[in-house]
């Protein structure tokens, strides 16, 4: 009986081993089509996302008609399904394959070594995507473990009924606010990206520009000595201006007339748009102060069970199909730089003239504390 | 004859009186239900009408144009269906096995002079006093170290331990509140273990216990954490995914979809409870029904 039991967990220990190593092949040096045959071998996916069920379920039906993989697509909520990646951390074995890994998250899982990679070189067409994000999100330095899938950017959303002569530039918006008291709105920066792109505008605007941080990858105290100005602006104007709780609640309150003029992201507001949830009149467009923008990426877990079968959805998910179907069905820019798309929100003019890069990450998350220190605490 | 005539006249007035203010009261109290539980189910039928292509937007006081549009759209887009399966299923489980082990817990601190009593009934309450997602990420460590993870008994076991607290305080006051005299007077006439329990306990506690009941099958049904840490991938509850439409990515036509899916059996079960309440053991046992 004892033999009979030492004997079997050996064989649970050895499954468990042979479980946990994932494919056979080293993915790393392995063809395209040897993991193309491996990920078939697994026989599924386990996708985690939190926003576009519609494109997702319909990327997952045409996954499995053209690998015969199937892809368990979760759509969950952003903080959870970080959570969730996290507490599996030391796990041999975790139950999420793949997943979106949103810009705020990119920081903390990249500090906690959360996804496998680089991923870069194993993609067939990592090519076909800016240097840039492959290597840069968020200000973050991500060395290609993750896959860029799509680019948005932020810009100022306005009701043409009620906005005229929208603002361009930072004198013209402060003007503006003086003129039609919290009417405008944005974010709060902890609470999404859209406030973080605003505020990190009102410092180029307030503190010297921001040029002066480029290439830092630690923070310099002195060069963000006189931020203290931005927050006496934000203070001495805050009851003029509404801060919102998220990034879709800009939008909301847009469409329920509270604000006329806000801060979002193209691609949050061509979905709400699409689901009867913001007015189609709406106008968006890049001031030339400038705003940041970025894109989600896409993240194998380091202990998923099925690592080939998450690298041939994410390549899925990249290749210029989906890419445009994706644009079609939600307005999600492509973030593959050979194709180019008509019927976007935000004109290619004011793309390539007023679309500002975020400054590194080390201030941005600084910028973050500090806003809610000073500004939203007092 | 004219003193009887003014008495007679003064219990009319108490009578007006009395009648003005109940229906003062009950006005007061169909407004407040209007206001506090009518306009919001009202506003969220609506917003799950609104038809995609035609939003409803300021300065519009009602929607443009009504369709089945964000309906179709959760049920087409979303494992809705699997969600309500495996919600329904849970959450009778999660009351079963949640009355089991609060039933001796609640008789012991209900009706036991115990040290540390008070102590005990307060440790009870821990799981609702925490965050929720604290819990479940210390909890997930245990049931993944115990392979509880992603599975179905696991899952009961995780909504138990939600619902157990308001089952077993629900159930303590019950215990509490069974006069001792009705006890004596059973054992007096011979009563054993088994007849207190079946036709004094049991019976007495049973507005407590269904009371408990609703308490810890809508915890169960509106439980999200700990449910996504370790049901997800292969479980989704209701929880789950309306909490991708009313987290960071708040999208209010279809959040209002899954709110009603989630709401409509709960009142159902609301209204049934509340019938069969109507028969009070407790009351009907002092002489007051």
């Amino acid at each position: 009986m004892k033999k009979l039991l030492v004997m079997m967990l050996a064989m649970c220990m050895l499954a468990g081993v042979a479980f946990a190593a994932g494919p056979s092949i080293d993915l790393k040096t392995a063809s395209w089509d040897s993991i193309v045959a491996a990920a078939k071998a697994e026989g599924s996916v386990t996708f985690y996302a939190w926003y576009f069920p519609d494109y997702f379920k319909e990327a997952a039906a045409d996954f499995e008609k053209q690998y015969g993989i199937k892809a368990n697509v979760i759509i969950g909520d952003q903080t959870a399904n970080f959570n969730k990646a996290i507490a599996e951390k030391d796990m041999q074995t975790g139950t999420i394959d793949t997943m979106i890994v949103g810009g705020q998250w990119v920081k903390t899982t990249t500090d906690l070594n959360l996804f496998y990679g680089p991923i870069r070189n194993i993609l067939p067409d990592a090519s076909k995507f800016s240097n840039n994000s492959w290597e840069l999100q968020e200000g973050v330095l991500i060395n290609g473990y993750l896959a860029p899938f799509h680019r948005n950017q932020t810009g100022i959303l306005y009701d043409p009924d009620r906005v005229k002569d929208p603002p361009q530039t930072w004198a013209e918006l402060v003007a503006w606010i003086n003129a039609h008291p919290m009417e405008f709105g944005f974010c709060d920066p902890s609470k999404g990206g859209s406030g973080q792109s605003f505020v990190h505008t009102a410092i180029g605007a307030l503190a010297g520009g921001l040029d002066k941080y480029k290439g830092d990858k630690e923070l310099v105290q002195s060069k963000v000595a006189n931020w203290d100005q931005v927050w006496k602006w934000f203070n001495d104007n805050k009851d003029k201006m509404t801060i919102t709780v998220s990034n879709n609640d800009s939008i909301i309150r847009m469409n329920g007339g509270e604000l006329a003029m806000t801060v979002a992201w193209d691609d949050n507001v061509k979905d709400m748009i699409s689901k009867g949830n913001l007015f189609k009149r709406a106008k968006m467009y890049i001031p030339k102060m400038g705003l940041a923008g970025g894109g989600d990426t896409l993240g194998v877990l380091k202990n998923a069970s099925h690592k080939a079968a998450a690298l041939v959805w994410i390549n899925f998910i990249q290749s210029r199909e989906q890419q445009l179907k994706k644009f079609q069905m939600v307005g999600a820019y492509p973030a593959r730089t050979d194709m180019t798309i008509e019927g976007t929100l935000l004109t290619e003019e004011d793309r390539k003239n007023n679309a500002i890069p975020w400054f590194p990450a080390p201030y941005k998350d600084f910028m973050i504390k500090e806003f809610v220190k000073n500004v939203l605490m007092k | 004859m004219a003193a009887t005539k003014q008495k007679n006249l003064w219990y009319v007035r108490q009578a007006r009186r009395k009648r003005r203010f109940t229906t003062l009261l009950t006005v007061f109290f169909i407004l407040v239900q209007v206001l506090w539980v009518g306009v919001p189910i009202f506003m969220t039928v609506l917003w799950s009408l609104v038809d995609p292509n035609h939003p409803w937007s300021f300065p519009n006081i009602l929607p443009e144009k009504l369709s089945w549009g964000q309906w179709m759209y959760v049920f087409k887009y979303t494992n809705i269906l699997r969600a309500l399966k495996t919600s329904y299923t849970l959450a009778p489980c999660a009351v079963l096995l949640s009355f089991l082990f609060s039933l001796p817990t609640a008789y012991v601190l209900g009706r036991k002079q115990i040290p540390g009593k008070k102590f005990f009934q307060t440790i009870v309450l821990l799981p609702i006093i925490m965050p929720g997602m604290v819990v479940a990420l210390f909890l997930s460590r245990v049931f993944n170290a115990f392979g509880l993870a992603q599975n179905f008994f696991g899952l009961v076991l995780a909504h138990t331990l939600m619902g157990l607290p308001y089952m077993i305080r629900v159930l303590t006051t019950s215990f509490e509140a069974i006069p001792q005299d009705v006890i004596d007077a059973a054992e007096n006439l011979g009563a054993n273990t088994f007849v207190k329990i079946k036709d004094i306990f049991l019976p007495m506690v049973r507005p407590g216990l269904l009371a408990g009941m609703i308490f810890a099958f809508t915890t169960s049904i509106e439980e999200f954490n700990l449910t996504f840490i370790i049901g997800t991938p292969t479980f989704e509850t209701i929880p789950t995914i309306l909490y991708s439409f009313l987290g960071y990515n708040f999208i209010r036509t279809n959040a209002s979809v899954v709110a009603l899916i989630m709401m409509i059996p709960n009142i159902i079960m609301l209204f049934a409870v509340e019938n069969f309440l109507k028969s009070d053991y407790l009351s009907a046992s002092l002489g007051k029904l």
